[in-house]
């Protein structure tokens, strides 16, 4: 995790620092690099600080304000006490729901991704190919397309509202970028060790638990967590096919188009964000190029 | 053991064919349950959406899915949708470029920059699309005001007054949470070029400008080539954000299909236009993937 942001990594691995004019400190382009890189920063960080202040700032410096104040001039907690009482909002429950949701989704990655993984780095080349490509497409397919039809076989098998259900719809979003994380997670293991269990006398599925999954921990870590992102982040399936218990993100835009105080559902949101800021820094290094291209790069 | 007993005898050719290659076929059995679980749950019901939308309730063909909404509007739907894509990749890869190219430099503080382009994926699209309606509200004012108040501009704008602003909205915010995804990609493509082409263009002359264009542009050209095929069916299929923001106006595929789906119009009606976003998703697959083969 001490390595680095891996936008940094990547680009500094394989190439040399650009040649330098020099060690001239402020000349008139590097002020203006520096200048394009704080607006930009500037512009990428507004959002979020929008959504602190509607969290922590008095509804009437916020919503109910026509130009609203961008320095807050007063802070308060009350969005998320009333975000956060047990009696009055589904908040908690609705958290409980997705956090169930998500680490089933996680899970399921892993456990269809592995094996899959596996043999696309044992396949030839052609059906590899083939293969990921077909995750590829899947990964571009409209979730709305898929939800509505979907509807009915679910109902039919008990699945509809329930966490399973939801879970194995957002598993489509999860599962290709699991794959390709694992592909190339499989492909950087030199194939002698395999083979070395398996004349060792270990079964092809043993030697793939005992001596080659145990060295790609710190990817699957990688990949359950990107998993678990997805899922916690992902609405439309989840709007769809609900029907009593909304997720979280569905309670959240249930309560800020219309029933309740929105600053509520702001105010929740953001707290129960932190982690996966938190998580999205941690992960910034496993979220490489390299492994969203290996679908078409083949 | 069996292979020598066979010897005298030609195998079945099947089962020959199986015993020879079993070393590749195998690997085939470990791709099956992914294959299996994709083919029912998402080529499945995809198709079922074409065969949903040329029937009516009591199971007959028919056109009338299509037809009713070519009535509601369909075209602008897809006219909508369409500028909205293009404004969105415009806008996304403009910026993804910059960035990349930024986080591609030694400088002071490019960790934390690189942080800052990464923030975005991990705050929940929901939440974004909450913070960007009270950015750009529709009623005027807004946080963009705040802004623009700042540099001196005062005057009202009404974020969903005409379809132009609406559209522009979404595709800020949009690009706003997306960006991110294409700059990780595009560094992934410029670590890909060898540095000495660098140190030849510089040799040769070029500055910049033209390594960018000469260099850069090239190398990463496989790389901008996936990067648009999977912004751009996320593009087209934008569905929570723009409900979010903007609700029907104006109306984009995604959102009609999901207020026909909920408003008593039914399956069918809605299946009709998901299988026309269906036909444009697969028709800019084919199109980004043919022209970015080429070569």
């Amino acid at each position: 995790m001490s390595a680095g942001p891996p936008l940094a990594v990547a680009a500094g691995e394989e190439r040399p620092p650009a040649p330098r004019r020099g060690r001239k400190r402020w000349t008139l382009a590097n002020v203006g690099f520096y200048a394009v890189v704080v607006a930009l920063s500037a512009a990428l960080l507004f959002p979020i600080y929008v959504i602190f202040l509607l969290a922590f700032v008095p509804d009437h410096y916020t919503i109910f304000s026509f130009v609203p104040p961008l320095i807050p001039p007063a802070l308060t907690l009350t969005n998320l006490e009333t975000g956060l009482a047990l009696s009055t909002a589904p908040f908690l429950p609705s958290m409980y729901f997705s956090l169930e949701i998500a680490f089933l989704v996680g899970v399921i990655a892993l456990a269809i991704g592995i094996p899959t993984a596996y043999g696309l780095s044992r396949l030839s080349r052609g059906i590899a190919y083939a293969v990921t490509t077909v995750m590829f497409i899947v990964n571009m397919l409209p979730s709305i397309v898929i939800a509505i039809p979907i509807t009915v076989p679910f109902i039919k098998a008990g699945l509809y509202g329930s966490a399973l259900g939801i879970a194995l719809t957002q598993e489509l979003l999860a599962l290709p970028v699991t794959v390709f994380l694992l592909v190339g997670a499989f492909q950087g293991l030199p194939r002698d060790l395999e083979n070395q269990a398996r004349v060792d006398g270990a079964g092809r599925i043993r030697a793939i638990f005992g001596n080659l999954v145990p060295l790609i921990v710190p990817a699957l870590a990688a990949s359950f967590l990107l998993a678990w992102m997805f899922s916690w982040d992902e609405s439309t399936f989840a709007l769809i096919l609900y029907s009593t218990n909304p997720t979280l993100p569905v309670t959240i835009f249930l309560t800020v188009t219309g029933r309740g105080n929105p600053l509520v559902g702001v105010a929740f949101s953001f707290v129960a964000t932190v982690p996966v800021i938190i998580l999205t820094v941690i992960l910034q290094k496993y979220l490489k190029g390299e492994d969203f291209t290996v679908g078409v790069r083949g | 053991m069996a292979d020598h007993r066979d010897e005298g005898r030609p195998p079945a050719p099947v089962a020959g064919y199986l015993r020879r290659h079993r070393e590749q076929l195998l690997p085939v059995l470990f791709v099956l349950p992914a294959l299996a679980y994709v083919g029912y749950f998402a080529f499945y019901p995809a198709i079922d959406a074409v065969v949903l939308s040329f029937q009516t309730p009591i199971l007959s063909f028919t056109f009338y899915n299509y037809q009713a909404n070519v009535n509601l509007g369909l075209y602008t739907w897809i006219a909508n949708t369409f500028w909205l894509t293009l404004g969105a990749l415009a806008l996304q890869f403009g910026l993804a470029l910059g960035i990349a190219s930024i986080v591609n430099r030694n400088f002071r503080g490019k960790r934390i920059f690189a942080t800052i382009a990464i923030l975005p994926i991990g705050i929940s699209t929901v939440v974004a699309g909450y913070a960007f309606s009270t950015i750009f509200p529709g009623s005027g004012g807004g946080y963009a005001a705040s802004v623009l108040s700042v540099v001196g501009y005062h005057e009202t704008i009404y974020w969903l007054q005409t379809p132009a602003k609406a559209l522009l909205a979404v595709i800020i915010a949009d690009s706003w949470k997306n960006t991110a995804l294409v700059v990780i990609i595009l560094v992934a493509g410029y670590a890909s070029i060898p540095s000495t082409l660098y140190q030849a263009a510089a040799i040769d002359g070029a500055g910049p400008l033209r390594q960018f264009r000469y260099v850069t542009l090239p190398g990463i050209r496989g790389f901008i080539v996936i990067a648009l095929l999977i912004r751009g069916a996320q593009e087209f299929n934008i569905f929570q954000l723009a409900l979010e923001m903007i609700g029907q106006y104006p109306q984009l595929l995604t959102v009609q299909i999901y207020v026909l789906y909920t408003s008593g119009e039914g399956i069918y009606l809605a299946s009709a236009v998901a299988s026309v976003l269906l036909g444009i998703v697969s028709v800019f697959i084919l199109v980004v993937l043919l022209l970015g083969t080429r070569q």
